[in-house]
């Protein structure tokens, strides 16, 4: 019999190192030879879109397009050391140094701009779209591509260096008590989910991903994060088993080590909620753990909806779920006959 | 109203083209002229010492070199916390799967075939698999004069025995997460080279600064020295944290002076990084007749396998949310870090905090069930809120909005009226999030299917 249920589980997620340890990230931006921007930063593109995000905030702080700044982040050689691209730490702690240093950075590019237009000082002065120029008297005005080449002619390089250190306090070893973590990203997760009581298996219906960004610094991206967070924790929930025996895996090939396809995925109805964080880089928070923290629960919870049995060690494969319907049926038939004897008796 | 022009636009990934395209470089697709390929010898045993007989491998066809303990010049270890791991195991191994020799040979095929050849001798060792089992006395010792226990966490607040006793329900559960893997889709492979005077090494990694200290104190190298390439990355989840064989490439290519390159199967690739710690978690909630939380006690042991990694930070993580997002007066947590003779653990997309709520929010639910409350409502009575206090004493001052999660939730899983009461999660109220429950912005709920 197919049997139909739905779930929902809630998380939370504290990013970053966390319990006190300096949460340190740094970054530098350049003023290139032809006027474009250079964002040398030490946040690993993993996937989760830091050489798109990053860039965004720059670019925000400019007033100019993000495809008109590159970031470098592949040679030890061309950037600092902004930490791990882990911890869905990136987007918080290097994301506000990126902030910082643009803001940085923009003051600085309009100190040499007032030198360049011989003005007094930098007041009034506007800058968007890689230009300069004072409102109340537009014929003063100069781009980012003309400063550049100015500062190439006088043998200068304009680079701007700014960190930033995520505020976290170490937890009394005995009682727990501190910060562990800051900020933390909530989310609230559902599924409906089928399952087949002849077989066991467990099909995942539809998916609601409701999820707190702080700020959705690129909506794509968050999505994309959601998508892959939810296919992830689909897999954990219902078919991921290295099967480690005596130390052994012997689910060491795709053949045994089952992970979705395509054909697994449900419809994923997604629910950015925005509601920045003041200390974030525009109100922007960590989501690339976060997307895959409450689909088991949900998942496991919409099992039991189903099928009136609860799944306590993961995964919920075929067999597992086959065996605990058996098992319950067979409680459930010895419950009955111990009831008809107390009947007769 | 916003008026930000570049923070909230739907930009295209930068990335995307070259990636959908083929275009993008990774590690594996970089060839250099008149390099040599590198295999990695591995433990068969979870535990015990060995000896090793390279006569017939070094005669093998095409080999070069063969690296072993010995070979390394600098610290013999490395690790992202303790310096546990062997470059290459000198004379005891840990797991399956431990290196303990790297052949060089002029084909990836010829140093793979040599790797067969490499006799190893085991002593065998009595192995620990269960961490439980590994934290009682006279357990196998995995690291030698080192407690197999390594990291225990505390959280105590208020008085649990008392929270029970006001309970109306307690529940009481065991739940069990096993060893998962990252399965990123590009499996390790790297090259490294020399520049001058600098060891460069190519390869996929979330931490090129932490990989350069790794290399450099493993080689016996100056920092300055060591140069990481992290062209483009297939995937890491936290699995690509923990060097694999960035130090066995830069040992090979400086004795060597010619480029050297891996690259792993799949199968191999399975012992070469870290996996999800196992957690083993007992967890006992009590809660009033009107659904509020009592008192939360919770027992869980994270099994680290035979080197700690990022062990201590996981169930740090995992003691911490073990709560889940509710508030709770009276806590109890001890979260253990243990090792065995298991593979590896280390990160793994969320880090400890994934592995909990498989039984924090089973546990709402069989409350709920208890109590005669939905799943609904039995979270939104205990859910944090701004202004909440978590069981660490830490104050949520803003970006606290999972009351609006869960009633945007509520709405879109039980929007229609006919879902009332056919499921458990969608017989909650249908009230819309109020205007003064968080700074949510016109445009920015959206649903995208």
């Amino acid at each position: 019999m197919l049997k139909r249920g739905r779930g929902i589980a809630l998380s939370w997620y504290g990013t970053g190192y966390g319990n006190g340890f300096p949460d340190y990230s740094v970054a530098t931006v350049e003023l290139a030879e032809n006027g474009e921007i250079l964002l040398r930063v030490g946040a690993t593109e993993v996937g989760q879109g830091s050489k798109t995000i990053m860039p965004q905030v720059c670019a925000e702080v400019l007033g100019i397009h993000s495809d008109q700044v590159h970031m470098i982040c592949e040679d030890t050689r061309e950037f600092l050391d902004s930490g791990t691209a882990a911890a869905s730490r990136q987007t918080y702690n290097t994301g506000n140094a990126v902030l910082k240093a643009s803001e940085s950075f923009k003051k600085a590019l309009l100190e040499e701009a007032r030198l360049y237009l011989k003005l007094n000082s930098t007041a009034g002065l506007e800058m968007a779209d890689q230009k300069i120029w004072l409102p109340i008297f537009p014929s003063r005005k100069t781009t980012f591509a003309e400063l550049a080449s100015h500062l190439k002619s006088e043998g200068r390089v304009l680079a701007v260096t700014d960190s930033f250190t995520a505020q976290t306090i170490g937890m009394n070893p005995e009682t727990g008590e501190g910060v562990p973590y800051w900020p933390y990203t909530f989310n609230a997760y559902g599924t409906e989910v089928e399952v087949d009581t002849e077989t066991g298996r467990v099909q995942v219906l539809q998916a609601w991903c409701v999820q707190d960004v702080g700020r959705a610094i690129n909506p794509d991206l968050v999505e994309g994060q959601i998508d892959g967070g939810f296919v992830m924790g689909l897999g954990y929930a219902l078919y991921e088993d290295l099967g480690v025996k005596d130390g052994v895996i012997k689910n060491n090939k795709f053949a045994k080590y089952i992970i979705p396809t395509a054909m697994d995925i449900p419809t994923i109805h997604k629910y950015i909620v925005e509601d920045p964080e003041n200390t974030a880089p525009y109100g922007a928070k960590g989501i690339g753990e976060p997307t895959m923290v409450p689909v088991a629960p949900a998942i496991l919870n919409a099992i039991y909806d189903a099928i009136g049995i609860r799944i306590f060690e993961l995964p919920a494969t075929p067999d597992v779920v086959l065996k605990a319907i058996v098992a319950d049926r067979e409680a459930k038939a010895k419950a009955a006959v111990a009831e008809g004897a107390d009947a007769n008796g | 109203m916003s008026t930000l022009k570049s923070v909230g636009q739907r930009i295209q990934r930068k990335d995307a083209r070259a990636k959908l395209t083929g275009t993008a470089l990774y590690p594996q697709d970089i060839e250099m002229e008149n390099c040599v390929y590198g295999a990695t010898v591995r433990s068969e045993i979870p535990h015990g010492y060995f000896t090793l007989d390279l006569t017939e491998a070094e005669k093998a066809p095409g080999v070069i070199r063969i690296f072993t303990a010995a070979d390394v010049t600098g610290h013999n270890v490395h690790g992202v916390l303790f310096k546990d791991h062997e470059v290459l195991c000198a004379r005891k191994v840990r797991r399956v799967g431990d290196p303990i020799a790297f052949v060089v040979a002029e084909t990836q095929a010829q140093a793979d075939d040599a790797c067969a050849l490499v006799k190893v001798s085991y002593e065998a060792l009595p192995a620990v698999f269960d961490p439980k089992e590994a934290m009682k006395e006279g357990a196998p010792q995995v690291h030698d004069g080192k407690d197999n226990l390594i990291y225990h966490y505390k959280c105590r607040r208020g008085d649990v025995t008392k929270g029970f006793a006001d309970s109306a329900v307690v529940i009481e559960r065991e739940y069990v997460s096993p060893f998962v893997d990252h399965v990123f889709l590009q499996p390790e492979s790297g090259l490294a080279y020399m520049e001058e005077d600098k060891v460069i090494v190519v390869a996929s990694t979330q931490y090129p600064h932490f990989d350069q200290i790794e290399v450099a104190e493993a080689i016996g190298w100056e920092l300055e020295q060591v140069v990481i390439l992290n062209p483009v990355v297939g995937g890491a989840f936290g699995g690509r944290e923990d060097i694999s064989m960035q130090i066995h490439l830069a040992l090979a290519t400086i004795a060597l002076g010619r480029p050297v390159k891996t690259t792993m199967a799949r199968e191999e690739s399975f012992y070469a990084h870290s996996k999800r710690h196992p957690v083993f978690m007992r967890l006992k909630v009590g809660a009033a007749e009107d659904g509020k939380l009592l008192a939360l006690e919770a027992e869980l042991h994270g099994d680290t396998g035979a080197y700690a990694s990022w062990a201590i930070n996981v169930m740090r993580k995992a003691g911490v949310h073990i709560t889940g997002p509710y508030e709770i007066e009276n806590v109890f947590v001890d979260s253990y870090s243990v090792y065995t003779n298991n593979p590896y653990a280390g990160a793994m997309r969320g880090f400890g905090a994934t592995q909990v709520p498989v039984a924090y929010e089973q546990h709402m639910d069989i409350l709920a069930e208890a109590l005669g409350m939905t799943p609904y409502e039995i979270r939104m009575k205990n859910l944090f809120r701004k202004g909440s206090v978590t069981a660490n004493g830490q104050v949520l001052t803003e970006s606290v909005p999972l009351e609006t999660c869960l009633e945007i939730l509520n709405q879109a899983m039980n929007g229609g009226s006919e879902a009332a009461g056919l499921d458990a999660a969608s017989s909650g109220t249908k009230a819309v999030p109020g205007s003064d429950s968080a700074a949510v912005q016109e445009r920015s709920v959206t649903e995208h299917a």
